[in-house]
Formats: structure tokens, C-alpha cells, sequence
């Protein structure tokens, strides 16, 4: 009991001290201090960005920034919304979220920010794209790809060479599927990892005036994504026996640890892949999707984007943050930490393992992720999860379209 | 009797402060009444109804503006076929879960009630899944489907166990069905328990000199004698099974495709990650529905057949 008393009182004794601490820095500091909330949704961005928030409050010491990122970030930010309650700055993806809340006008205007004239003129399209607004409601900060990761040990043990066309793609895959080695990991437990290749099949198939008629309303999914249903199918021919039962993390773990000589993800997950074999020598290389080199585009989207809230008290403070976070010393360390593509003009991203899509990046070849244009509802990803166990094109044909229009139909 | 006792018929001037007597003894028993009901209706019936009232508009959950809409969302619902599957997979999902969750239960309750050995320890034991932590079992047995049975499965070359059945659309639903069974049979063994712990003994003896076999002796006195403890359990485990989530999302978040989407998830994911709040208003409205009228139904039937018995 004693014990018990001595534990609670040496508590409540820290919890006083704390408060003191907290007090005795309010109480310093100026009375014109202003704290402005910067909520983002990459959890795996915090620490980058906390650095570059401690520098930013050294500059100015009037400003503090609160970092905020929950969990489910994303479905978190709209509960705020319905309780306009809207942070100061907000960074989530250029995706169907972010056109929503453009659409609920969110955010504040910054169509004539001097800012944007320092961004790649494809990453403000593709903005404009995702909302189907000729206003720009954000700053892209960074973008991510989607390639082909392979393990370059293994295509030296083989004897491999990176693939430029489709014909050989599939060659290099039946190789290694000979050799007894895994061609590609699939992690189809979680539906989403059935996207990054999905989508630079569809971005590149899907025909130039897709979004144009979704934007007059017409739904082409039904005629428009066969070839890359079809591709798809073709490439699961060269998944492992247990594809539909191991998740996300599992194949992060299993590429790092050499089971497959392929992996179908976005660059996001190298630095996951990393973290479970350092020693781990990969390369990416861009999907080739025709049978001449270099015609396909590589996808490429907006990860993240900054943008300030219509109903912030302190729009300033916020607009020199961003403009602090944009400067190129902070921009670079940022795709550095964070393995992400600049989308601003004049900086480049240097990391070796990214070197095979460079190339793509420097003549534009750059395509948005489709799946950031199908609405949530539709669930593509779970569709795509049928597709890749029954291999049944013509019924998932027939899913995606009618499930489009259906969601089309009920707004 | 001339005269009438005061405390029986109290004049009419004194009844007024007998009532304030009343009130003054009970204001205890108010005060501890009145916080829940005014929590209950603040932070679930107020809900409940502006879910009903957002079901007749269109709102997708974030805009600032919305219109009414009538019955639409309501219309499109019987034509969605996600929807249907979600109801189909729940309902087969409920009913098989009731009826193994019961019949496994009354089976282990009895076996338990038995003056066997180490009676205490394994009460303790089937009690134990009880206290842990839905969506944690539900992260373990997900580890176990993805990673130690299909490394049994390939040391005793058993073909069906090599891949996970948590990735097949035709088999998902085993593994949850499994977790969930196992999981809420601890309930519902304790429930029968108490149950044949009020079965009088001298009923078994007579029986016995009757030269009733231990078959005869449940369904004639066992089973009837538990018939209350049977409904509630009907009941109670009908209503959980026809809300399960918890463990969906730990498992399998409704996959592969939509084979193990049962309605609450589809309407939380559908609801606020799908941006058609409105609608999914409109499937819970619909689903509160089905869920009382189920255990309005199974209560009467079953009431009924406790005074038959």
C-alpha cells in the first residue's frame, strides 16, 4: 500500500513538473507566438518532417508547427471536415480524397501562387486532372513511381538483362520460372497491392481520350481495360503458389530475403525492403508494355501535396511554412529521406537504386495512377483481387463497368 | 374493520406528501438511472436518428451541401449486388455461427458441469478466450493461416493447408468462421453452465429409477429444464454473429473480393472510406431493421416453446 502511495505521489509529482516546464515556455516566449497544425498523411514521413519543422522553427522562432498524423489519416482528415475543424496545412495525395475536398472547397485557391511556376507542368495537369477544376487548390511536393524492383544479384546469377520490350519481359520472367526461382512476389492478401501493376498496365492501354469521355460521362472501362486485364492474367502466370494468401509486408520480407527475382510494387516499398536486408542489391526499370523500347510511360503520381485550409486563422504563417519546405535544400532532403521523385523543375533525384527510371523522368514520360480516378466506391482493387483467382477477364470486365456506373448513378 | 389504516388509503391532503416522500427516498435510485439514459440518447439514439435523416439525402460525408433525395438511396440499395452478396454472406455466416456456437457449447457445458478431474481448470481454460481481445485474436489466427499452417501443410504434404484459405474466395469464410466460433463459445459456455447448475439433482435420480438412458434424460429433463438459458444464448450469439467486424477486418478487411464483406464492414468502409455516407445511412437504417425483427422473431418463437415444454 505504502508503495502504491509513493508510486502515484512521484506521478502526480512529474505530471506537475512537466506542466511547469510547458508553462515556463509559454510564459517566456513572445506574446505575439503563433502555432499553425501541419497534419500529413505519410506516417512514414514524420521523422523527415520533424527535422525539417525543428529547422523551421529555429528560422522563426515566432511560428511553432504542430506535426500531426494519425492513423488512417485520410478518414481521420474528412471527420474533421464534417466538424469544420480544418488544420492549417494539409498534405495528404493527389486521389480521390483530395478531389472531394477540393470540390468542398477545403482548401484555399492558390492558382496564382508564384510558388506553382517552380513545379513540373505535368504534375499541375495532373492536378487539374484529379479534380476536374481549373483552379489548384495545392503545391505538389512529391511524387512517387511505380517499376519494375528487381533483384539484381539474382539477373547476374541467371545471366538476365533488363527487359525493353514486352516479348522479352515475359522472357526474363519464364527464365527465372525455370531456374526454380519465384519471377514476381504477389502479395494479393491485401487487395491494394493488387494496383501498381495494374495501374501502369491500364495508364498505358486505356487510350489517350479516356479521361475526356469520363468527363463527359462516359464509363469505357468495360472495352478499355482488356488488354491490361488480359497482360494482367499473363503476368500471374509467373506469381508462387501462395499469392492469394500473404499480404504487403510478407513480400516486402520475402523479395528482401531473395525469393523472387521480381516484384510488382511502387518505389514506396524499397525503403521498407531495405529496412528487412540492407545488403539487399536492387534496380528498377520501367514496365515494358509494347514491343517497342521505350514507348511505355512510366506512372508516376502526386504522393504527396501541400495546400493550406480555406478557413485557417493564420494563412501566412502557413504560406511561409510551405514556402520553407519548398526551398531546394528541404525539398531534397525530403526525396532523400523518403526515396520519392522532386516534382519541382531543376532537382533531381540521385539514389542509385532509382537510376533505371531517370531516364523516364527526364523526357516526362510520366503517367498518373488511373486507379486515382475510379471512385472508392467502385472498389477496384477488391475486383482485381477476383481477377487474379478466377482469371476470368470478361466477368471483371463486366464488374468494373457496371460497378462504375452504379456509383456513377447513386451520387 | 371501522376504521380505516392511514397507510392503506391515505386522505387525500397527505398523498401529495407522500409523493414527495417518494421521490426523496428514490432520488437515489434516479441518480443513478438518469446519467445513462441521458448518455445513451446522446451519444446513440441522437446518432441513430441523424443517420436515419442523412439515409433521405445525398451527402457523401465531407461537402458542405447536400439535397434530399427521398427513398433513392433506398431504391438503389435492393439493386446493388454487393449489397445483396454482403447480405447473403452475413446472414449464412450468423446462422451457421448460432448453431455450431450453441451445439458446441450446451456439449462442453455438460462435460464441465460432470464431476470429472481438474473441473476448475478447464472451466478456466474454455473461459479463457472470452477475455482477450477481439481483433488481437483476430491478428493472431491471421498470422497462423498465413504463416504456421501453411508450413505445416508443406512438412505433412497436406495439399489443402499449403495456401492460405484466408487469401481463397471459395474458403475465407472457414478460417473466420472458425476464430469467431472459438471465440464466442467461452460466452456461451458459461451461460449453459449457470443454466445446469439449476437443474435439480433428484430429477436425474428418479429419472435413473425409471431406467431413463442418459440420452432420454437430456432431451426430457435436461434441455427442458434449460430452455430459458437456451433462448437468451439463441438470441445473444444470432445478434452478435449477424454483427461480426471485428474480426473480418483483422482477417481478411472483406476480402478476397467482397466474399467476406458482411454488412457492418461494408457499410464502415463503404460509409466513410467510400464517400457514400448517404447511402450506407440508408443500409444501416435497413439493417437495424432486420436485426430487431430477428430477435423479436427468435425471441417469441422460442418463448413459446419454453411454456410448451
Amino acid at each position: 500500500m505504502k508503495k502504491m502511495i509513493l508510486l502515484l505521489a512521484a506521478g502526480v509529482l512529474s505530471v506537475v513538473l512537466f506542466a511547469g516546464c510547458s508553462n515556463g515556455n509559454t510564459s517566456s516566449s513572445k506574446s505575439d507566438e503563433v502555432k499553425i497544425e501541419f497534419f500529413q498523411y505519410k506516417s512514414e514521413a514524420i521523422p523527415t518532417f520533424a527535422k525539417l519543422i525543428a529547422k523551421f522553427e529555429e528560422e522563426n522562432p515566432t511560428i511553432k508547427v504542430e506535426q500531426v498524423s494519425p492513423p488512417e489519416a485520410e478518414v481521420v482528415l474528412k471527420t474533421r471536415v464534417m466538424k469544420s475543424d480544418i488544420p492549417d496545412i494539409i498534405g495528404i495525395g493527389a486521389n480521390n480524397n483530395f478531389k472531394e475536398l477540393s470540390k468542398a472547397g477545403v482548401y484555399k485557391d492558390m492558382t496564382n501562387d508564384e510558388n506553382l511556376d517552380n513545379v513540373q507542368p505535368a504534375y499541375l495537369q495532373m492536378l487539374k486532372d484529379v479534380t476536374g477544376l481549373e483552379e489548384i487548390y495545392a503545391v505538389p511536393y512529391a511524387a512517387n513511381a511505380v517499376g519494375v524492383i528487381y533483384n539484381k544479384a539474382i539477373f547476374k546469377e541467371l545471366g538476365l538483362e533488363v527487359p525493353t520490350t514486352w516479348d522479352e519481359f515475359i522472357a526474363v520472367a519464364e527464365k527465372v520460372k525455370e531456374s526454380g526461382k519465384i519471377p514476381f512476389y504477389f502479395t494479393f492478401k491485401d487487395a491494394w497491392t493488387t494496383l501498381p501493376a495494374f495501374n501502369v498496365l491500364a495508364a498505358n492501354t486505356q487510350g489517350d481520350d479516356f479521361y475526356d469521355e469520363l468527363n463527359k460521362g462516359n464509363v469505357l472501362v468495360g472495352t478499355r481495360y482488356k488488354e491490361a486485364a488480359e497482360k494482367f492474367v499473363k503476368l500471374l502466370d509467373y506469381g508462387h503458389k501462395n499469392q492469394q494468401g500473404v499480404a504487403y509486408n510478407d513480400g516486402n520480407t520475402a523479395f528482401a530475403n531473395g525469393e523472387s527475382a521480381m516484384y510488382l510494387q511502387g518505389i514506396w516499398a524499397i525503403p521498407e525492403i531495405k529496412k528487412a536486408n540492407p545488403a539487399i542489391d536492387l534496380g528498377v526499370f520501367p514496365y515494358p508494355l509494347t514491343n517497342t523500347p521505350g514507348e511505355s510511360n512510366v506512372v508516376s503520381g502526386i504522393d504527396l501535396l501541400l495546400s493550406i485550409g480555406a478557413s485557417s486563422k493564420h494563412p501566412e504563417e502557413a504560406q511561409k511554412f510551405i514556402e520553407f519546405l519548398l526551398k531546394e535544400e528541404n525539398i531534397t532532403m525530403y526525396i532523400q529521406e523518403q526515396n520519392a521523385f522532386p516534382t519541382l523543375k531543376g532537382i533531381s533525384q540521385e539514389e542509385p537504386s532509382l537510376e533505371g527510371l531517370k531516364e523516364s523522368f527526364a523526357k516526362g514520360a510520366l503517367v498518373d495512377f488511373p486507379d486515382h480516378y475510379i471512385p472508392v466506391g467502385v472498389t477496384a482493387d477488391q475486383s482485381l483481387q477476383i481477377l487474379a483467382q478466377n482469371k476470368d477477364v470478361a466477368a471483371f470486365l463486366d464488374t468494373m463497368q457496371k460497378d462504375w456506373e452504379k456509383v456513377e448513378d447513386r451520387k | 374493520m371501522k376504521k380505516a389504516s392511514p397507510t392503506l388509503t391515505p386522505p387525500v391532503n397527505s398523498r401529495k406528501k407522500a409523493k414527495q416522500r417518494f421521490i426523496k427516498k428514490n432520488w437515489a435510485f434516479y441518480a443513478m438511472v438518469i446519467p445513462a439514459v441521458l448518455l445513451f440518447a446522446t451519444f446513440h439514439t441522437f446518432p441513430a436518428l441523424q443517420g436515419i435523416y442523412y439515409s433521405f439525402t445525398n451527402w457523401n460525408g465531407i461537402s458542405l451541401e447536400y439535397d434530399f433525395v427521398g427513398f433513392k438511396n433506398y431504391l438503389h440499395l435492393f439493386k446493388d449486388k454487393v449489397v445483396k452478396d454482403s447480405y447473403i454472406f452475413t446472414f449464412s455466416f450468423a446462422i451457421m455461427a448460432t448453431v455450431l456456437v450453441n451445439a458446441i457449447s450446451l456439449v462442453v457445458a455438460i462435460g464441465l458441469n460432470a464431476k470429472i478431474k481438474g473441473r476448475n481448470f478447464f472451466r478456466a481454460i474454455y473461459f479463457l478466450p472470452n477475455i482477450l481481445g477481439v481483433l488481437i485474436v483476430g491478428f493472431i489466427f491471421n498470422f497462423f493461416f498465413t504463416n504456421i499452417l501453411p508450413t505445416i501443410g508443406e512438412r505433412l504434404d497436406i495439399q489443402f493447408l499449403m495456401v492460405n484459405i484466408l487469401g481463397s474466395e471459395k474458403y475465407a469464410w472457414m478460417g473466420i468462421l472458425l476464430v469467431v466460433v472459438w471465440q464466442a463459445c467461452a460466452f456461451n459456455i458459461i451461460l449453459y453452465l449457470a443454466g445446469l447448475q439449476t437443474v435439480p439433482g433428484e430429477l436425474y435420480e428418479a429419472a435413473g429409477l425409471d431406467g431413463a438412458n442418459y440420452w432420454q434424460q437430456f432431451w426430457k429433463i435436461t434441455f427442458p429444464m434449460i430452455a430459458p438459458f437456451f433462448t437468451i444464448n439463441m438470441v445473444l450469439s444470432m445478434k452478435n454473429f449477424l454483427m461480426v467486424f471485428d474480426q473480418i477486418v483483422a482477417m481478411t478487411a472483406g476480402g478476397p473480393g467482397h466474399s467476406t464483406t458482411s454488412i457492418s464492414l461494408l457499410i464502415y468502409k463503404g460509409g466513410f472510406q467510400g464517400g457514400e455516407f448517404a447511402f450506407q445511412s440508408a443500409n444501416a437504417v435497413i439493417y437495424f431493421l432486420l436485426i430487431m425483427f430477428v430477435s423479436i422473431f427468435q425471441l417469441k418463437i422460442l418463448q413459446k416453446r419454453e411454456v410448451d415444454m
